[in-house]
């Protein structure tokens, strides 16, 4: 009986404690910004995953995709370097595209068509445009930038910030505005809402799972839906690691004919 | 029996009769105003119909819309290539993304596709084609190299002479398009006005339709009831005699619309002209009880008397020529077409409604007119002066068709060799555009798009391939299986999917993950996840070279057509990114030389704005492809045309194994449900043919006056589609809908002029005599009769659709050619038979059908 109790109180201290109740509450939407760009883009100084994803369409057939993806931190919030390697469908296999993210001027893209042998850089242009053939965007993969919106705080919750996002070039973007909620206790953006210009929703991303890997909440499922057409994406990530100490000479050109193998297979368990 | 109940009934209890012909017609009134209009040409063939099954099958499988284009057209020099336009244009695009109804992520336009272009060499550049419209001029020129450069936008956004662009909107439902046309049209109207605007495609011609069809209904039905009022009141001038015929039609039409509506079926464009069938057809029989009632009553007499003569001396004619039309009517249930069958059955209800109507309301309307009315009745005989022009007309035909009877014969002779020939001539064609007039706005749309455009018809092609992939996968695994010991069976059947793709998807995962998870096993494994693999990269057949190298040359030779205006699919899609990727000389617009390279070609055309557009035309597992036609002709004989070219280049180059070949798209279906008509029509004049042939034969106990009934309404039948066949007037719906209702409705004349001809002539035995007194009374009734029906239907020539217009002067055409063709063939014909006792049956003691 009494052990019971303690162990009842354990718990609920546990509770008590892990859950930041005393903790201030950031009023500057700026840091809020930032502490969430850095939470879902810049996790370690480097890390890989392995996202599978789910393509449905509005009339539920489904289409698979299967990538592995690399990233390494210039710094925190500035430059960063990706690099997805596709693994499935295996009529893409080996398809692998290169990306140099800059904080302050256009990302640099290449692509590798192995079927065809070719080496393309892609334009950076528009960088909201579809991710191969998912809902999601280039940009939902790599992040927006944060400097390329006006953001507004405009609810404090319990759990969350809702920050309410307006481009600064509406005429660069497709959305008339966005909603983010971040979520306090991991400062990951979980729920995204996009409207149109006429102020219509249209599209949501949202987090359906994370998971704590090497002490860093991290998303572990996600899904973006288009509330128009019905169609909607779910990307899964597994075997997560961070800091792998992996060099900037891995993103380079000479990877997309000869992916990094080494950083691609897939790590140990922990 | 039921003649004399029914007699009975009416003379005895005229209020019953009045109170439930009220009610009835009241109960029939209130199903009315739930009318539902389906103007959607689609419904003429069954749901169940397999063209049809598929052709929305297909529309699923391609998530294909009906969708409404508006041209955008400006003449001046740089056409809609200047800055005010393409603001007009975008201004106009942006408010109809927004509209209901709109399947907007579809919509096509300048400012909603992708550019795919070459941005310095070996860079290649995905962007919006029009995001914004430029400043400079050099900006806008830019966009139309761009245009010209993409074979899939090229001829279709932008016409080929730079002086229209299109928006093609997709819609959600092709019911909705009137509403969305007119939004349209009115966002247009907020516009400076530097362009012309078109609104067109098929969805909006036959919503269009169906409003117009409404508008049709009120005015011509209703007009068509004045005429006939008008007229009767020309024959009788008698309002009191000519309220109960119009009791009787008004009776009938609003009981078969209300049954019509009642029994849930919608209105399609034959049933909205039930009316305007029922009208006349139900005057005439209450005109013969009126007008011989009015002869043979005499004021201070028992009406009921000389009304129970009347009607026991009528019955057995006016049940036969009620029959008659009744099953010319009904033949059209052979037809399989639903809103023909409809039509047909409604009418032929309405017709022996009409009829016992007649019998029951018209005597009861006699019985309860006060004497004093009775006594102006008398006055208004119809028998007409033998000197006035019709008469004298008549009485020439008779002396004219005894005497020169041979030559008669052979005019009618070549008269039907020359229909003949004509009938041989008749083109079958049908284009619901063309159901509207040649100056309605639609119709002006329609040339003017397709004067700029390839065309804005479309028929869409559909190319499956066949064959079991799962039996074969799942054999090679669990054999692989067994000689690795390994049990596979339960993990097939756990992960089971309809769809091989996701079945091997799953599979592929389930193996992933056991390659992990069970290292014992590692290697079986990813063999088996190799198999897997490999057997989903083979399904996806329309990406191999064999594949879509038979389409890129199926595309090729139609596209050298003169049908088809354009043809956009996979082919062209694979070339045109196939030629960005590789640097975008005109060399490399060519198909990707491997099924990896087409599948990494399509992955990069996926990342552009609008990914989805690739599955309108291939299905995600490649295993079903469409190529969209666009013809500039909406005529069923052009679509038939391009029919007949796939089939013969799939003669001379026979399509790969497994490959299945099949049509759907509006066009199409057009095709199909006209070529059901056709032959349907066929079986309906064969049905309803014999049927009123032994009705004939049933009627006069003979079988030579039988056939002989038959003759006038066959030649009238073939000289008016020979005569069709001749102008070259399309066969068309309306067209073939008339064939088997102008047998039920001609051979009323010829029972008419045969009986009185027979009872005539067993009364006096003398042919020559005989003649002159059917050409005094019958031959004016008859004429009388067509003259009234022919009119009643005039009031469709003012109609403001097409189809109606054809009936209304078609039925008018035959009604006059029959009622001739009866009373100058039919004489000549038994003038040149010699045994006319024979013919008339005239044996001593032989009882008389008929008396007059």
């Amino acid at each position: 009986m009494i052990k019971q109790l303690i162990s009842i109180l354990s718990i609920t201290l546990t509770m008590v404690f892990t859950t930041p109740v005393w903790a201030e509450d950031l009023t500057d939407v700026e840091t809020i910004i930032n502490q969430a760009t850095l939470a879902a883009y810049y996790r370690g100084e480097d890390g890989r995953s392995e996202a599978r994803m789910l393509i449905e369409d509005a009339q539920g057939r489904k289409q698979q995709r299967q990538f592995t993806i690399l990233r390494r931190d210039h710094e925190d919030g500035g430059d960063q370097q990706f690099l997805v390697a596709f693994s499935r469908p295996a009529d893409v296999r080996d398809t692998v595209f290169l990306v140099e993210k800059h904080a302050k001027t256009d990302d640099d893209r290449w692509l590798y068509l192995p079927g065809l042998d070719l080496v393309k850089r892609i334009s950076a242009g528009d960088k909201r445009t579809s991710f191969v053939g998912s809902n999601y965007f280039y940009e939902d993969v790599s992040g927006r930038n944060p400097d390329e919106d006006n953001h507004q705080l405009i609810e404090t919750t319990e759990e969350h910030y809702l920050v309410e996002n307006t481009p600064k070039d509406a005429n660069s973007v497709e959305f008339g505005r966005y909603q983010v909620w971040i979520e306090k206790i991991s400062m990951l953006p979980v729920k995204i809402e996009y409207y149109d210009s006429s102020d219509k929703l249209y599209r949501r991303v949202e987090v359906l799972a994370t998971e704590d890997v090497q002490g860093i909440p991290t998303v572990t499922k996600s899904r973006v839906s288009d509330l128009i057409s019905g169609a909607s994406t779910t990307m899964e990530f597994r075997f997560i690691r961070y800091d792998l100490g992996m060099e900037s000479s891995v993103f380079t050109e000479r990877s997309l004919r000869n992916p990094p193998r080494q950083w691609l297979k897939r790590p140990q368990p922990l | 029996m039921l003649q004399s109940t029914l007699m009975n009934l009416s003379m005895n209890r005229p209020k019953w009769v009045f109170i439930g012909v009220l009610l009835l017609t009241a109960l029939a009134g209130f199903q009315i105003p739930s009318i539902q209009v389906d103007t959607d040409p689609e419904n003429m063939l069954p749901h169940d119909n397999p063209a049809r099954v598929f052709h929305d099958e297909v529309k699923q499988r391609f998530g294909l819309h009906d969708m409404i284009v508006v041209g955008v057209v400006n003449n001046s020099e740089q056409g809609v290539f200047n800055r005010e336009s393409l603001s007009e244009l975008k201004q106009l695009s942006d408010s109809i993304v927004h509209m209901e109804g709109v399947v907007s992520q579809d919509m096509m336009s300048l400012d909603r596709v992708d550019n795919i272009s070459q941005e310095g060499p070996g860079t290649i550049r995905f962007e919006w084609m029009m995001k914004q419209v430029p400043q400079d001029q050099a900006g806008i020129d830019l966009i139309r190299e761009s245009v010209e450069r993409l074979p899939l936008l090229n001829n279709t956004l932008v016409s080929g002479d730079g002086e229209a662009a299109g928006i093609y909107i997709p819609i959600t439902k092709k019911s909705e398009s009137y509403r969305i046309s007119g939004e349209i049209q009115a966002e247009i109207e907020k516009l400076s006005g530097n362009n012309q605007y078109y609104i067109s495609g098929l969805p909006v011609a036959e919503d269009t339709f169906g409003v117009e069809m409404f508008i049709q209904m009120a005015i011509s039905a209703p007009l068509a009831g004045l005429m006939i009022f008008i007229l009767m009141w020309v024959f009788f001038r008698s309002f009191l005699l000519i309220t109960a015929p119009m009791l009787v039609a008004m009776g009938s039409v609003i009981i078969t619309m209300g049954l019509l509506i009642g029994q849930g079926y919608t209105v399609h464009i034959m049933s909205s002209m039930i009316p305007i069938f029922l009208m006349p057809i139900a005057v005439v029989d209450s005109v013969h009880i009126l007008s011989e009632f009015a002869d043979r009553y005499r004021p201070g007499d028992d009406p009921k008397k000389a009304l129970s003569e009347v009607l026991t001396h009528l019955f057995t004619p006016m049940l036969f020529t009620s029959v008659t039309s009744a099953v010319g009517f009904a033949s059209l249930a052979f037809t399989p077409i639903p809103p023909v069958q409809i039509f047909g059955l409604h009418v032929a209800f309405g017709i022996m409604l009409a009829f016992l109507l007649t019998i029951i309301l018209v005597p009861a309307y006699i019985v309860s007119l006060s004497s004093k009315r009775m006594a102006q009745l008398q006055n208004h005989s119809i028998e007409e002066d033998d000197s006035s022009f019709l008469g004298r007309l008549l009485i020439f035909t008779g002396r004219f068709s005894i005497a020169r009877a041979k030559t008669l014969l052979v005019v009618f002779t070549l008269i039907v060799v020359g229909s003949a020939y004509g009938v041989a001539q008749i083109q079958i064609n049908d284009n619901p555009v063309r159901w509207f007039k040649p100056d309605h706005p639609l119709r002006v749309a329609d040339r003017v798009m397709n004067h700029h455009f390839p065309g804005t018809y479309n028929a869409f092609l559909v190319l499956d391939k066949t064959g079991d992939l799962k039996n074969g996968l799942d054999q090679q695994l669990v054999f692989r299986a067994s000689q690795a010991g390994v049990a596979l069976q339960q993990t097939l059947t756990s992960v089971e999917n309809e769809s091989f793709t996701e079945y091997t998807n799953a599979l592929i995962n389930e193996f992933d993950q056991l390659s992990y998870d069970d290292t014992a096993n590692e290697d079986l494994w990813l063999e088996l996840l190799d198999l897997t693999e490999k057997a989903q990269v083979d399904s996806k057949y329309f990406l191999t070279p064999q594949a879509i190298t038979y389409l890129d040359e199926l595309q090729s030779y139609l596209d050298s057509s003169e049908y088809i205006g354009k043809s956009n699919g996979l082919p062209t899609l694979l070339k045109t990114v196939y030629r960005e990727l590789q640097g975008g000389e005109a060399e490399y617009y060519r198909l990707p030389p491997s099924a990896t390279a087409a599948a990494q070609t399509v992955l990069s055309f996926q990342g552009s704005h609008r990914p989805d557009d690739l599955w309108h035309m291939v299905t995600p597992d490649y295993r079903s492809t469409t190529l969209w036609l666009q013809l500039s002709s909406g005529d069923n004989q052009d679509m038939s045309q391009v029919l007949t070219l796939v089939d013969e280049y799939v003669k001379a180059h026979p399509l790969p194994e497994g490959v299945e070949l099949n049509w759907a798209g509006l066009t199409y279906i057009n095709v199909v449900w006209q070529d059901e008509m056709v032959n349907g029509m066929l079986n309906s004049l064969m049905g309803a043919f014999v049927m009123v042939l032994v009705m004939m034969m049933l009627l006069f106990r003979s079988v030579k006056i039988g056939l002989l009934s038959m003759l006038p309404l066959t030649v009238t039948i073939l000289f008016i589609y020979g005569l069709i066949g001749l102008v070259g007037k399309d066969y068309d719906m309306p067209i073939a809908v008339l064939s088997a209702l102008t047998l039920g409705l001609s051979v009323d004349f010829a029972i008419h002029f045969l009986e009185r001809t027979r009872a005539i002539y067993r009364e006096c035995g003398d042919w020559e005599q005989t003649v002159a007194e059917v050409y005094k009374g019958p031959s004016r009734a008859i004429s009388r009769n067509a003259v009234v029906i022919a009119i009643g239907f005039t009031p469709l020539l003012f109609a403001p659709l097409v189809p109606y217009i054809t009936v209304g002067f078609f039925l008018a055409t035959i009604m006059a050619v029959s009622a001739a063709v009866t009373v100058m063939l039919l004489p000549a014909v038994m003038q040149l038979i010699s045994n006319k006792d024979a013919l008339f049956g005239v044996k001593p003691g032989l009882k008389e059908m008929h008396h007059d």
